[in-house]
């Protein structure tokens, strides 16, 4: 397929375009998806846990509250931290004994009135924050670690590598619990975010996750492969459309030249009729005038001269013009044009021009070669000429058969010194009287026939130091032999 | 109008050995003809009132003898056209006779063929002269009538009696008779017949017209 760029492949490249671009929105729009999807199941997950660390921790202070309050020794809350890492330490307020710090007093009055665990303080800055239960008799307070709160292990992200930048707020105060390569002045590409508070009441912390998607995280290898699969696509589209245009085209012409071979016939004919008329129809018109004056009983002899002297003047325009038009179309000696051609290659052209014709008459065409490499010494053009025309008067012979069985057998063999072409048909023949005047110029069996086609082929046969010679089967049809002397073998090298 | 003594033949071909030859063929049976090279010179100077024919090549340079034809149908020459080509397909034979022309010959032509058709046009073109002659002269007559005079002759024509045509045209029978002597003098007819022959027509178209 030729590389050039022509104009009608705009449209082909304006498709590629677009279904590129719409490849890569596809592929873009579903990998951000998929991102999106994996980054609220993770944060998700994070929440939950630690949803649920922190109801865990407002269990275990109410559970201290209520058993707290018996006068025992052991003072159980001593032993909280030691059984959950993120508890550093409990204080506790015995009933007649008061909070030390006034945020805790605040706080205990607070715990009471809403009936449940509250933030005594928080500092975010150090990662910890108090939480304080009030009961009876004792009230108590523990000091939480988010750090070591967060369940490391069950944790759904890598804490150090996670793009997924994670922080806990509550009330002003923040603090990261894990990084994210998020840079608050990257606008280039995309950002995820998602602000949840967490399920306990107690401890009212926002998990706020985000997550920044660059530009170059989009599957570009995708991408391109799909562009690429696209182009391919297109242009195996585009070769085989280029393809059946040309086909197209080359019909065309083919209907194109038969048509102006005919208008150039037809143009001839009329121009022939009337420079040869005009000569005779003075001749004509000149010797009755003359035949006539004679029948006069003292015919005027000089004026009778005259007409007859203009009757030979005109005679002789008339053969004047045969001659020009002889010298106009004679043809220029084939001898000296001939070169080496492989017959079987001029055979298969000539039949894929004719194909069309072939396939709406449904003729099966078999060709048989005994040596496929046979060159023979021809003019292309007229060799060209030839087969075609012997073709289509096999095929005309054909359309008086039953379509279902129309056979055409080209056969190429060769003698000592001779190529030979022989076309059979199973047509009906030639008739007997015809044989002998078949390559007569003017001699035709069809109604509107010229009679010049095969007088033509003859002609040119001949001129290339060949033969045509047409003959009847014994099996029924036509056989009409193409012989051609044959091409040096030092040509056949080339 | 000039009453030519013998029928000219107008010869039209750009050719002048076909001019020569047909134009000595055509003398030979005492037609007299004038040949034209050139058509358009033709059609701008040849005399329309002769009695005659013409011939024409189809084929010529410059303008073909179709055209030729279309222009004369136009203008109204009356004198029969004769085609002649070289090259006669049946459409060109069709559109020529639809064009007018009265008949078409090829080239070379018999004598035999194109002189009789040539003196068949003329006696043909001779006989149309007369009867629009007769024509011309009825219809020169029948203006000189008066009002009465036209209603006389309709009722005439339409077959009623003096006393009849007093009535309808509530007159008395002796002035229907004054006009109807009137009349018979001014159109020149020697009976009722002739006048009802001659007539009829002019006075019919008269009636649709009015």
């Amino acid at each position: 397929m030729p590389a050039t760029f022509k104009k009608h492949d705009w449209p082909w490249l304006v498709a590629w375009i677009l279904a590129s671009l719409l490849g890569a929105l596809w592929l873009g729009n579903s990998e951000l998806a998929r991102l999106n999807e994996a980054f609220s199941a993770d944060v998700r997950i994070a929440h939950r846990l630690l949803s649920q660390r922190v109801a865990q921790q407002e269990a275990v202070l109410a559970t201290l509250a209520l058993l707290g309050g018996t006068e025992d020794t052991l003072r159980p809350e001593q032993r909280l931290p030691a059984l959950f890492p993120q508890i550093l330490s409990v204080q506790r307020r015995d009933h007649d004994a008061a909070w030390a710090e006034s945020p805790l007093r605040a706080a205990e009055a607070e715990s009471r009135r809403l009936g449940r665990a509250v933030l005594a303080s928080v500092d975010l800055q150090r990662g910890r924050y108090q939480l304080l239960q009030a009961a009876q008799p004792s009230s108590f307070a523990m000091l939480i670690d988010i750090r070591s709160m967060v369940p490391w292990s069950e944790w759904p992200m890598a804490p150090d590598t996670s793009a997924v930048q994670l922080t806990l707020s509550h009330a002003g105060q923040s603090m990261r619990l894990q990084g994210g390569g998020v840079t608050p002045q990257d606008a280039r590409g995309w950002r995820f975010r998602l602000d949840k508070a967490l399920a306990a009441d107690s401890q009212p912390f926002v998990l706020s996750a985000e997550q920044q998607v660059s530009w170059s995280q989009l599957p570009w290898a995708w991408m391109a492969g799909c562009a690429l699969v696209v182009a391919g696509t297109l242009l195996a589209a585009r070769s085989l459309v280029n393809q059946r245009r040309e086909h197209h085209r080359a019909q065309e012409l083919l209907r194109l030249g038969q048509v102006a071979r005919l208008n150039t016939l037809g143009e001839l004919a009329a121009g022939m009729a009337h420079e040869l008329n005009q000569p005779l129809t003075a001749v004509l018109a000149n010797t009755q005038a003359a035949s006539r004056l004679l029948t006069e009983d003292s015919p005027d002899l000089p004026p009778i001269r005259a007409a007859l002297n203009q009757a030979v003047v005109q005679a002789r325009r008339a053969a004047e013009v045969v001659a020009r038009l002889r010298r106009a179309v004679e043809r220029p000696q084939l001898g000296n044009q001939l070169q080496a051609l492989e017959l079987r290659a001029v055979v298969d052209q000539t039949l894929y021009l004719l194909e069309p014709e072939l396939k709406r008459l449904r003729v099966s065409v078999s060709t048989t070669s005994t040596d496929p490499s046979l060159r023979v010494l021809a003019e292309p053009v007229a060799l060209e000429q030839i087969i075609h025309n012997l073709l289509m008067n096999a095929l005309q012979a054909l359309e008086e058969v039953p379509a279902t069985n129309r056979q055409l057998q080209v056969a190429l063999h060769s003698d000592a010194d001779q190529g030979r072409l022989s076309l059979c048909d199973n047509g009906p023949g030639i008739p007997v009287e015809v044989l002998p005047r078949i390559f007569e110029p003017f001699f035709t069996t069809r109604t509107g026939g010229l009679g010049l086609g095969l007088s033509l082929c003859e002609t040119l046969a001949t001129g290339m130091g060949g033969a045509l010679t047409a003959r009847n089967r014994a099996s029924g049809g036509a056989e009409f032999c193409l012989s051609l002397p044959l091409a040096p073998t030092a040509s056949r090298a080339t | 109008m000039s009453a030519p003594l013998s029928p000219l033949i107008h010869l039209i071909d750009d050719d002048e050995a076909v001019r020569a030859g047909l134009a000595l063929l055509i003398g030979t049976v005492g037609l007299r003809v004038q040949t034209w090279g050139d058509p358009l010179a033709f059609v701008s100077q040849f005399d329309r009132e002769g009695i005659g024919a013409i011939v024409l090549d189809v084929r010529m340079p410059g303008i073909s003898g179709l055209a030729v034809l279309d222009s004369l149908m136009a203008q109204g020459v009356d004198q029969p056209v004769i085609m002649l080509t070289g090259h006669g397909t049946v459409d060109l034979c069709r559109r020529a006779f639809k064009a007018g022309a009265a008949e078409f010959l090829e080239k070379p032509v018999n004598d035999e063929l194109l002189l009789e058709t040539l003196q068949g046009c003329v006696r043909q073109h001779v006989k149309t002269r007369q009867r629009n002659q007769v024509d011309r002269q009825a219809s020169t007559r029948y203006a000189q009538l008066s009002r009465r005079e036209r209603e006389v002759l309709g009722l005439i024509l339409s077959g009623l009696s003096n006393k009849e045509m007093g009535r309808a045209l509530q007159v008395s029978p002796r002035t229907v008779e004054t006009h109807r002597a009137n009349l018979f003098a001014k159109l020149e007819a020697e009976s009722l017949a002739q006048l009802i022959r001659q007539y009829a027509t002019l006075a019919d178209q008269d009636d649709g017209a009015t």
